[in-house]
Formats: C-alpha cells, structure tokens, sequence
C-alpha cells in the first residue's frame, strides 16, 4: 500500500514537472505562434476570432519594396560582417587558446566586450565617433554601409571567439605536435590538423554572428542612412503605426529562414552543446 | 555567459618565436575592436561631460558634471531609472523560478527529439525582439486573443486595457529573456552527475530538501549566470517597452535613444548612458558579492 502511493507520488512530481516545464515552453513560443497565426487572417484587424483564413498577404509582402530592400539590406550586411568577423574572430580565438601572454585576459575581455555593451550604448557610442571621424577626415562615414558593416563586425567577433575558443579545448594537440614531427610546417599543420577539427566551432560562430547582426536592432537603429534600413527596423517603424497580417506575414518568412538554417546548422554542430 | 574554455589559461608552452605567431594571430582583432568599440565609448563619455545650449540646441565644449547631476536630481529621470530597475528585478525574478524546471527537463531527458527542444527555446532569440512584441500585441490589442476569450467566458465586460501598461512590458520581456535563463541554468545541470541527487533520495531526503540542499547550491553557477545576463539584458531592453509600453511609458535605453535621436541632446544622452551602465554593473556586482558571501558563512 505505501509503496503504490509512493509511486503514485513520485508519477505526480514527474507530472507537475513536465508540466512546469510545459508552461515555460508555451510561454516562450506564445508570441511566435500568435504572429504565425495572424500572418494567415483574412481580414486585415488583428480581431479574434478570425473571420477566415487566406494566404494574400504573403503575396502582399513582395508589393512592399521597404521589406524586400530590408531584407537585402540585412543579408548583404550580415554575409560581410560575418565573413569579416571570421577573419579577425579565428586566429584570435588559435591565439587565445594556444598561448600564455602577460594581455591574454585583457585582450580576451576586449573581444568579448560587445556582449557586455547594451546595444543603445554601442549605437550612441559609434554614433558620435562616426561623426567625429567625418570631421577629422572630411569624409561621408555617418549612415554608410561601410560603416554599418564595421559596426556589425564588433558583435559578430565575440560569438566568433567563444564558440572557436569552445571547440579548441577539445582539440588534442599531441595530434599537431605529430604533423608537426612528420615535417608538416605550421600552415599545413594548421590547414590539414586544426582547421578540420575546429570546424563545427567555425559554423556555429558563422551561424551565431550571422544571426546576431541580421537581427540587431537597437545598435544599427544609429548607424543606418536613409534608404539603407535593415529588416528589423523596417519591422519596428511599422509596428509602431500599426499590427496587421502583412507585417505577421514578413515575420513568418523570418521564422521560417532561420528555422530552417538552425535545422542544417544542428546536423553539423549540436546546438545544446555551443548555445 | 561565463567562458570555462577562457577562463582557464591553457598549460603554459612557451617557445621562443610564438610570441610574434601569438601577436600577429591576435592583434587585427584586438585594434578593431578597440578602434571600434573603446574609442568610440571614449568620445561619448568625453561628449557626457559637454554642455548642452537647449535654447541654440548646440553641444558647447566643457567639462562639467552637470548632465549627471541633472539626472539625479530630476525625479522625472530618476523615476524613469527606478521603473527600469523594478522592471529588471521582477523579470529575472519570474525568468528564474519558470526558468528552471524546463531548464532541468531539457538537461535531464533522454529523448531523441531533445535537440528539437533545444531549437525550440533558441529560435525565439534568434527572430529579434520587435516580432516577438508583435505576438504579444496581437495578444494583449483591445480586440485581442486575450480580451476576446475572457469576454466570451464572460469573465469581464468591457476590455482590459493591458496594452502600453507595465504589465505588457515585463510579459513581453520575460519572453524575450526566459531561453538565455533556461541555456545558462541547461548547461550547468547537466553537468550535475545524476547520482548526486540519487544518492540524496536514497537517503531518505524529500525532494524539497533534495533540491535545497543539493541541486541548489551545485547549480549556483548557472543561476549566478543566468540571472546576470537576464539582468542586464532587461535593463537594457529597448523593442519591447517601445512597442508595448507605448509613448508614456518610459525606460532607460528608449530613453537615450530619444535624447539622441529627438531632443538630438548628445552630452545629456552620452551621460544617460554611462549611468545606465554602471548602475546595471553596480547592481549585478552587489548581488554578486551578496551571494558569495551567503554562500561563504
């Protein structure tokens, strides 16, 4: 008899707990599943419930040239960004973890820096120093797309260097001390040893930078010039005037994208084991 | 946020020659991010201690403290300050205690589809902020999902107005940072080896003791972690009490982002900035030593 019931207690703890965990969930993805669900209402109110149910405003979104050249905008940015910011983020990271130097934590610091910084201070902060620049040097910097990408770069670099840095404590490097002894030089060391093993660290800090600089917001809301206006601010000026289906629609593309691109990074990397 | 991989130097090797290898690996990313970053923060803190001529609208150079003591001494701004700080704790506060059971499921469950899971907390992060307020408008409108089914229910007659209320925000950013709890709390419990907390069961320990005596202080890192980030990251939120707060309700980082842009006041907003700043280091800094200092007796 105490034994069933302590069975019975124990199945309702486990109950209560998946169910705890259940509302943390729901919680979570509620307001993506409203704004999916909104994106296919026929009527244009954001009114429950529906009136029906239509796909127009998917079609609608391509009437709208201010999403289709956000989204351009936000991918050109992004793939420059990234690309850079792997450049720079990489061999730092090799650094990082490889060797002992009296700036190691410092410099560490400094890279990792942009995650600490609220975005509204980095935007301010580049905001004035691209104005003094374009005094100093007596060229347009302010709102370029140059400067915007210089701007993306900062925070992609920090997400390049933890996730590198992650996977490099992994690596053995009794397997390059090896190479090394079989008369590899270190660049084929680096080409044929490192970066293969290295790789799923060099997605996911892609994957993360990438990510993180098509949805900021509040850093680029400074640094974009007229006509040059990423994604998500075009999102936020028109969720400002109104909510309707065409702007749930444009999100639902968004949700879908990098759905679907988190899918294939997952095949890659585990993403519990890099987040 | 912690880094474990760089917070532990690796085994010393020092070779004659790495030196160079070392610098010229590090340095182009180190210059750019101080051209980028530091310097930048620099002029900003150099322009927060300008003057601002409100009638000329003009910045005059100066050295003066006047922008921050304006700030503390103006309850309009104070109050603004005192609002995103109640905020911030209230969020981190109900981010932790739903935070943990969904963080201890994901850590603890054997199902394959467990991955999937895990793309289901980390996509919301990913989608940005302004669409996740867009569900939370569609929610929350007068016409909205919530109003129309508590209507129907019969619960209330007329609308609740929840939009551009307190209430609105912190819901709206418990949501955005709920995943950044539930990733830091995921990753140290799974770290927990399971025993532990069989072998507290096994020796007659409740599970009320169990989780107080054991999985508790075992997990102080990751909650340490999870709360800091979840801290700053409210402090510093700026789509969502945008776009459901509305016009009249007022947190800090709107607030800069309006000196700069509207009032174009940059010494008063450099400043608002750096009292941003430090009050959110401050703050996480004092629970911190709080904690270890508990912790310690």
């Amino acid at each position: 008899m105490t034994m069933a019931l302590a069975i019975i207690r124990r199945r309702a703890r486990r109950w209560a707990l998946n169910g705890a965990a259940a509302v943390a969930l729901g919680y979570i993805l509620m307001p993506l599943i409203f704004v999916i669900w909104l994106a296919f209402f026929r009527q244009e109110i954001p009114s429950f419930p529906p009136e029906g149910y239509s796909l127009k405003w998917f079609a609608a979104i391509l009437d709208q040239r201010k999403f289709v050249d956000g989204f351009r905008n936000s991918i050109q940015v992004g793939v420059l960004a990234t690309l850079i910011g792997l450049a720079l983020g990489v061999p730092a990271a090799l650094c990082l973890s490889r060797f002992q130097f009296k700036l190691r934590t410092p410099l560490a610091n400094l890279l990792l820096m942009p995650l600490i910084v609220p975005g509204v201070v980095l935007g301010t902060a580049m905001y004035v120093f691209h104005v003094e620049l374009e005094i100093g040097l007596d060229m347009d910097v302010l709102g370029t797309f140059y400067a915007l990408v210089a701007g993306h770069i900062v925070i992609v670099i920090p997400w390049v260097v933890r996730l590198v840095t992650a996977s490099l404590a992994g690596v053995d490097r009794a397997t390059e001390e090896a190479a090394q002894n079989l008369g590899a030089n270190p660049w084929v060391t680096f080409w044929r040893i490192t970066l293969p093993t290295i790789r799923p660290g060099i997605v996911a800090g892609a994957l993360f930078g990438f990510v993180t600089s098509f949805g900021n917001l509040e850093m680029s809301l400074f640094l974009v010039g007229p006509g040059r206006t990423t994604l998500p601010i075009v999102i936020l000026q028109y969720l400002e005037w109104k909510i309707d289906p065409t702007i749930a629609a444009v999100s639902v593309v968004q949700i879908l994208l990098i759905g679907i691109s988190m899918l294939i990074t997952d095949r890659y990397v585990k993403l519990a084991r890099v987040v | 946020m912690t880094d474990t991989a760089l917070a532990h130097a690796p085994a010393a090797d020092r070779r004659r020659g790495e030196g160079l290898t070392a610098g010229m690996l590090i340095v182009p990313a180190s210059i750019f991010v101080a051209f980028c970053l530091l310097a930048p923060l620099a002029i900003l803190f150099r322009y927060s201690l300008n003057e601002f001529v409100t009638t000329k609208k003009m910045m005059v150079e100066a050295v003066t403290l006047a922008n921050y003591v304006k700030f503390f001494t103006d309850p309009y701004y104070t109050t603004i300050l005192g609002v995103t700080v109640r905020v911030a704790v209230t969020v981190t506060a109900v981010c932790l205690v739903l935070g943990f059971p969904l963080a201890y499921v994901v850590a603890r469950t054997q199902s394959r589809f467990k991955h999937l899971l895990i793309i289901a907390i980390v996509l919301p992060l990913f989608v940005g902020n302004a669409v996740r307020a867009a569900g939370w408008m569609t929610v929350f409108g007068s016409r909205g999902f919530l109003n129309t089914t508590l209507q129907w229910l019969g619960l209330i007659d007329k609308p609740l107005e929840i939009m551009f209320t307190e209430t609105a925000v912190i819901v709206g950013i418990i949501a955005v940072n709920l995943p950044f709890m539930v990733l830091s709390l995921q990753s140290v419990i799974e770290g927990i080896d399971r025993s532990v907390e069989e072998a507290a069961f096994s020796l007659g320990a409740p599970p009320g003791t169990m989780f107080r005596r054991v999985l508790w202080p075992l997990a102080l890192p990751g909650i340490l972690a999870g709360t800091i980030l979840t801290f700053i990251l409210a402090m510093n939120a700026y789509a969502t009490p945008f776009l459901l707060g509305g016009p009249l309700f007022k947190m800090m980082a709107p607030l800069i982002y309006n000196q700069f842009t509207q009032q174009t006041n940059w010494p008063f907003g450099g400043a608002i900035a750096f009292i941003l700043m430090t009050v959110t280091l401050g703050l996480t800094m004092a629970a911190n030593l709080l904690i270890q200092r508990r912790r310690a007796s």
